[in-house]
């Protein structure tokens, strides 16, 4: 586990120790954590643009002691199987789960026009982390599925009274034709939320309609 | 304790009537949620204090927002927070600022080249982004409007 401060010196550390300027996304608990939806976290989760920044991010945290690890005691089989699937690194209790481009099949979009927040680490070289907006957020949360993830969208449910659900069906609607379980996903996380808010039944129509054309 | 709170602004008379509390508990109440990052405060002196209370906790920015609505006259809304962790200067400002590029933005981005202190800095971050030639183009707009200092040749 790791908590906010702890991980803000971390990435402060690994800016140190940098060959080049690496720009990255922060989704799941790392994210939630920079929004301030929770203290804590299991694995840093971190999406990179391309192999050459995701090569340097290993190199500097390989240098800090993480090791490469397994994926089969984290993620199920379909998901191990899947494009997308990340390169796991720890070292004791504190885990990164480092993607590129896309997250189990989702594209990550890296306009600064769609982010939430971004954090840049100036060290020796500059790591700079964009925070994925709450909606996509939610989305990929219901995407990875593993056991914290529900209880994740059900925080980020509770604390926001109102979600904009038209964005977060769009987005899933936009990426099914790559990822053909995202509207299967997100109507379960969806219906599992429905005993803590109030979700239209449009909304649900919406996923319905989507998925039927993406059958046939 | 936060969460029956509604965010929103208040003066410490109009939290204790909302909270139904007396004056001296509120001024506590509103510490300790300052305290763990919920409430932002405005005012003090002469002005009344307004504070901002909000649903999750927020860090205080300092990026490139916070720089060019300092220094420039056209205020911008940010379309991020944006905080730097190390040293963030005016030249970073710029770079951000065309990076960003839209219209309004490019706009308030022109004002800090007043402030600009190390045009070798600057210039070295342009190159690095790949941006120089946008950063020349901006300084010559930027001169025609306003007044500033000369670039030196060798960047021109």
């Amino acid at each position: 586990m790791i908590n906010t401060q702890d991980q803000e010196e971390l990435f402060k550390l690994i800016a140190d120790y940098l060959r080049k300027d690496v720009i990255c996304m922060a989704i799941g608990g790392t994210a939630m954590m920079f929004l301030g939806y929770k203290n804590t976290t299991k694995d840093i989760d971190l999406v990179f643009k391309t192999e050459r920044d995701r090569l340097a991010f290993v190199h500097a945290i390989e240098q800090l002691g993480y090791k490469e690890k397994s994926l089969v005691a984290l993620y199920d089989e379909k998901k191990r199987k899947m494009a997308g699937k990340p390169k796991v690194y720890s070292r004791g209790d504190e885990r990164f789960d480092l993607f590129i481009t896309t997250v189990f099949g989702y594209a990550v979009d890296f306009d600064m026009a769609r982010i939430a927040q971004r954090v840049d680490f100036l060290g020796k070289h500059e790591l700079i982390v964009y925070v994925v907006p709450k909606e996509e957020l939610l989305l990929l949360k219901a995407i990875t599925h593993r056991e914290k993830d529900e209880e994740d969208i059900a925080t980020i449910v509770k604390i926001e009274k109102t979600m904009n659900w038209d964005s977060i069906i769009d987005k899933a609607i936009a990426q099914r034709w790559k990822n053909p379980w995202i509207l299967i996903d997100l109507e379960e996380a969806m219906q599992k939320l429905k005993k803590l808010t109030f979700i239209p039944s449009m909304h649900f129509d919406k996923i319905y309609k989507a998925q039927h054309k993406r059958e046939r | 304790m936060h969460n029956h709170m509604k965010q929103g602004k208040y003066t410490v008379e109009t939290f204790a009537r909302k909270q139904n509390l007396s004056r001296q508990s509120a001024i506590n109440t509103l510490s300790r949620l300052k305290k763990r990052g919920y409430v932002h405060v405005s005012g003090g002196g002469s002005q009344l204090r307004i504070y901002q209370i909000s649903k999750l906790p927020q860090q205080p920015t300092n990026g490139f927002y916070d720089i060019a609505n300092r220094y420039s006259t056209e205020k911008l809304f940010p379309l991020f927070q944006h905080r730097v962790i190390g040293r963030y200067t005016i030249e970073h400002a710029i770079i951000d600022g065309i990076r960003i590029g839209d219209a309004r933005t490019l706009e308030a981005t022109m004002h800090l080249f007043r402030h600009v202190t190390n045009w070798k800095r600057l210039m070295d971050l342009a190159k690095k982004h790949r941006c120089a030639s946008e950063v020349q183009r901006l300084y010559k707009k930027a001169r025609d409007t306003i007044k500033l200092r000369r670039m030196p040749e060798r960047y021109k």
